[in-house]
């Protein structure tokens, strides 16, 4: 008897939007701190980010689990194959993505609108909230995108994670254990129901972002 | 406010010099013209003239202390009393009434009597709901002009302010400009092209600069 494909969803779900939202907040309190940094080291730190980025998730889930076996440093947490341990690993995964998605955003406007608080006679702390609210649309469309590159990972998923079902299985880990045991019905309404949802939510978060809390 | 610019140097670059022994003195009360051609250095003045940019080399002192030397809390204590409206107009997120208040909001000193005399002053009733990426340039500057002007400056700076504006709205801004002055003894430095004969009367003293120098001032 294999789970529910409610269950499975609803995991997933829970799982990346959790190490989605922790890797966008990093995203944004390092996008903050770089973009006032002197152009040559943000530039660095970028180039560090957009090559993180391509790192295999098999490559991630392979870190994650030797930091957290047994044996490992810190295999004393007793969290690997726990949805703990792919939230953390799938922060790492949507980090990269979220950062280079909105620093130059961050980069190219900060100095406009440090000008603009300075000009109307206000302490220059109040640029980052101006900035924030000024890159709504940026930053919605970066933690989509840290979502999307979440919710589809399987490496970490699998690695650390294990695909145990009731526990720690995600949609991704269901389609390919499904599927490699000739369960191919299961396995592919699980990726329509992958595909639906990262379409669905993309666009309403788009335009809840865009059009309702902004204009 | 008595703003005093002493041998001011400015360099972008640190190579290349826009801004060379400027030795200028901005007195308490009074309208003060700076005209020169494009590139001069009138806006890069402007903005040490603001505080917003510090100077690669000489003083900009206020009220007879060094700006720069002081500590953060006396820095934003004199900059909350100087105003700067940029040539081109920074408008952020949100609608029309949103940035007419923005200045008020962040200085938590909101004013909604004079919002709205604005308002129908400058005739823009109807767009006070409208989204502030779908103004025209005119319509941008006046809202950047009044948010300046709702924030009852003790100095008033303004970097081109009737350009894109029509004749009637120009009027009306030297007017504003007259009683900033006149009534309130406030302190009006702008830069422009456009020599109105009615702002020529009321200035306190013109200032040309060329190729980042002062030329020539005239009472």
């Amino acid at each position: 008897m294999v789970e529910s494909i409610f269950s499975v969803t609803l995991r997933s779900l829970y799982i990346s939007s959790a190490a989605s939202f922790f890797a966008f907040i990093s995203a944004v309190i390092l996008s903050l701190i770089a973009s006032r940094a002197e152009k040559k080291k943000a530039d660095a730190i970028l180039g560090i980010f957009e090559a993180l980025v391509g790192i295999p998730t098999t490559a991630i889930g392979l870190l994650i689990y030797m930091l957290l076996f047994p044996g490992g440093p810190l295999g004393s947490l007793r969290i690997l194959y726990t949805p703990l341990a792919i939230i953390i690993g799938e922060i790492f995964v949507a980090l990269p993505i979220a950062y280079t998605t909105m620093f130059r955003h961050f980069q190219s406007l900060r100095g406009t609108m440090r000008e603009l608080v300075l000009s109307l006679g206000v302490p220059e702390k109040h640029t980052s909230s101006i900035l924030l609210r000024e890159l709504s649309p940026v930053l919605v469309s970066s933690y989509l995108t840290s979502f999307s590159r979440a919710i589809g990972e399987l490496g970490v998923a699998l690695i650390a994670g294990g695909g145990i079902e009731g526990y720690t299985n995600v949609l991704t880990t269901a389609i390919a254990i499904q599927s490699s045991i000739g369960n191919y019905e299961y396995a592919i309404w699980l990726g329509l129901i992958l595909i639906f949802m990262t379409i669905v939510l993309t666009l309403l978060l788009k335009f809840i972002g865009e059009y309702l809390i902004w204009k | 406010m008595e703003i005093n610019l002493k041998n001011v140097w400015h360099s972008y670059d640190g190579s290349t010099f826009v801004l060379r022994n400027i030795d200028l003195l901005f007195r308490n009360s009074g309208v003060y013209l700076i005209v020169g051609p494009n590139g001069s250095g009138k806006t890069t003045l402007l903005k040490i003239t603001s505080l917003i940019i510090k100077p690669s080399r000489g003083e900009n002192i206020i009220n007879g202390k060094s700006f720069w030397s002081l500590d953060e809390r006396e820095r934003e204590n004199l900059r909350s009393n100087i105003i700067y409206v940029h040539d081109k107009p920074i408008l952020v997120r949100g609608n029309v009434r949103h940035n007419l208040e923005l200045g008020m909001k962040l200085k938590k000193k909101r004013d909604r009597t004079l919002i709205e005399y604005y308002i129908d002053r400058y005739k823009l009733r109807d767009l006070e709901r409208k989204s502030a990426n779908k103004l025209s340039a005119g319509q941008a500057k006046v809202i950047t002009l009044i948010r300046a002007l709702s924030l009852k400056p003790e100095v008033l700076i303004l970097d081109e302010p009737f350009t894109f504006l029509d004749s009637q709205r120009s009027e009306m801004l030297i007017e504003d400009i007259e009683d900033i002055v006149e009534k309130e003894k406030g302190l009006v430095i702008i830069a422009t092209h456009y020599m109105y004969k009615e702002l020529k009367e009321i200035s306190t003293q013109q200032i040309e600069i060329i190729n980042g120098e002062i030329q020539r001032t005239q009472q």
